[in-house]
């Protein structure tokens, strides 16, 4: 998949750009979500991934799982932070990246690529209709969140 | 033959606790391990013009010491025209010691120290078989 | 061109391992971005510059920057105006007037070292200061 062929938003807060992908939608927790016909991919945003720091270790669900939204859907550890990421939608896991289980640096180093985590099932997922946030309006929620950082 | 030191040069990134991981230990290698077979390069004296450095750089074998994965040490090593032998990371080597978790950029806490050791135990080691291989 | 809400100055250090002076530009630039003026100072990481990452690159060259070099070789500066643009002020620790000498090392820098981290952080706080300055006239005045 090439989700920033499609073209992306950028938000630039000192030295960091941040980009979003316009072709996905994205959680506040910073979970991208891309529709490839009836699954859905998902991954840690560009902004969720700079903020957190290197990726260490990641635990991924097994093939099968069912998830409800708000379940773990990845647990990653920074040297900064053990986050608990949550699912944003229900579904059930179709695959999980072994590869990125290998090389968790993937998610910093290509967070739309190669660095996605899982595919889902997610039949209840209507796309147009969903709680998730366009790249515009997650873009804004994540620069209220980095002058947050930047002033704490 | 006797071998020229061999090019011991961390990135020293200023930004995460990485940086100072790898610092630290290429101070370890290089005053307590093997200074009498390696030296400290800093990264900056790399820049094109330093004119101490250049005409070293085409005969010098090094070993970068990278933070993190975007590896800055060994791909300004190698545009430099310095040879990398060796080039490794500080996350790596806290992938394999979870517990050796470190913290602070300015001063390393205890988990980056013994970090930092770890790491330049392996650095020896990589010294040794440079050697080893060079007197063969 | 990225979006220039805030004007901040950014702080390329050498970090140079040769020598204290290189530890204590490190050390100093950390104290000036995380106590004497947070907010207001980017560190500009230096072996991400020169490896080509295009955050630092752009940074310094629509913000003005602080070079701290430890010595008269002036890494920090020289690659800064070459990878980017001219620094707006070039400090060098073993140029600073009066500065004793007797630091400790590299690796560990004795108390003269760590009191020089103290006097090179001001310096770089008060020229951080003049480059905010609305007053073009502090600006043109280095400190």
């Amino acid at each position: 998949m090439a989700y920033e062929a499609g073209g992306q938003f950028e938000l630039t807060i000192d030295k960091f750009t941040f980009r979003f992908p316009n072709d996905l939608k994205y959680s506040e927790a910073g979970i991208w979500i891309g529709r490839e016909g009836s699954r859905f991919r998902l991954g840690l945003s560009d902004f969720a991934q700079q903020r957190n720091g290197d990726v260490a270790f990641i635990n991924l669900p097994l093939p099968g799982a069912e998830l409800k939204a708000g379940d773990e859907l990845a647990s990653i550890e920074t040297v900064k932070v053990n986050l608990s990421l949550p699912s944003p939608v229900m579904g059930k896991i179709l695959e999980v990246n072994a590869i990125v289980q290998e090389a968790p640096e993937l998610i910093n180093l290509e967070p739309y690529n190669r660095g996605w985590m899982v595919i889902m099932q997610a039949e209840d997922l209507e796309w147009e209709n969903s709680k998730l946030f366009n790249a515009e309006t997650y873009a804004a929620l994540a620069k209220e969140q980095a002058e947050t950082d930047l002033k704490s | 033959m006797t071998q020229k030191k061999v090019w011991i040069v961390p990135c020293s990134g200023i930004g995460k606790t990485y940086g100072s991981v790898a610092r630290e230990s290429a101070f370890i290698i290089t005053e307590d391990l093997r200074p009498e077979k390696t030296q400290i390069m800093p990264l900056a004296r790399l820049v094109p013009d330093d004119s101490d450095v250049r005409p070293e750089i085409r005969h010098a074998s090094s070993i970068a010491i990278d933070g993190c994965k975007l590896s800055c040490a060994a791909s300004v090593v190698a545009a430099a025209g310095a040879t990398v032998i060796h080039a490794l990371q500080v996350l790596d080597v806290y992938r394999e010691h979870p517990d050796l978790k470190p913290a602070g950029i300015a001063g390393l806490n205890e988990g980056g120290q013994k970090l930092a050791a770890v790491l330049a135990e392996k650095v020896a080691a990589l010294v040794d078989a440079m050697e080893e291989k060079h007197n063969a | 061109m990225p979006e220039l809400p805030r004007k901040k100055v950014g702080l390329v250090s050498c970090s140079g391992e040769e020598m204290p002076e290189g530890t204590i530009t490190r050390l100093a630039t950390r104290k000036v971005l995380e106590t004497l003026r947070p907010g207001e100072t980017v560190t500009i990481c230096l072996p991400l510059f020169l490896a080509g990452g295009e955050g630092e690159r752009s940074f310094t060259r629509c913000y003005p920057t602080i070079t701290i070099d430890g010595c008269e070789k002036r890494c920090a500066a020289k690659g800064t105006e070459q990878l980017s643009s001219k620094p707006a002020v070039s400090i060098v620790v073993a140029e600073l007037s009066g500065a004793p000498r007797g630091f400790g090392t590299a690796r560990r820098l004795n108390d003269a070292g760590m009191e020089a981290v103290k006097t090179v952080a001001e310096i770089i706080a008060k020229n951080v200061d003049r480059l905010l300055s609305k007053n073009p006239g502090d600006r043109e005045r280095e400190v």
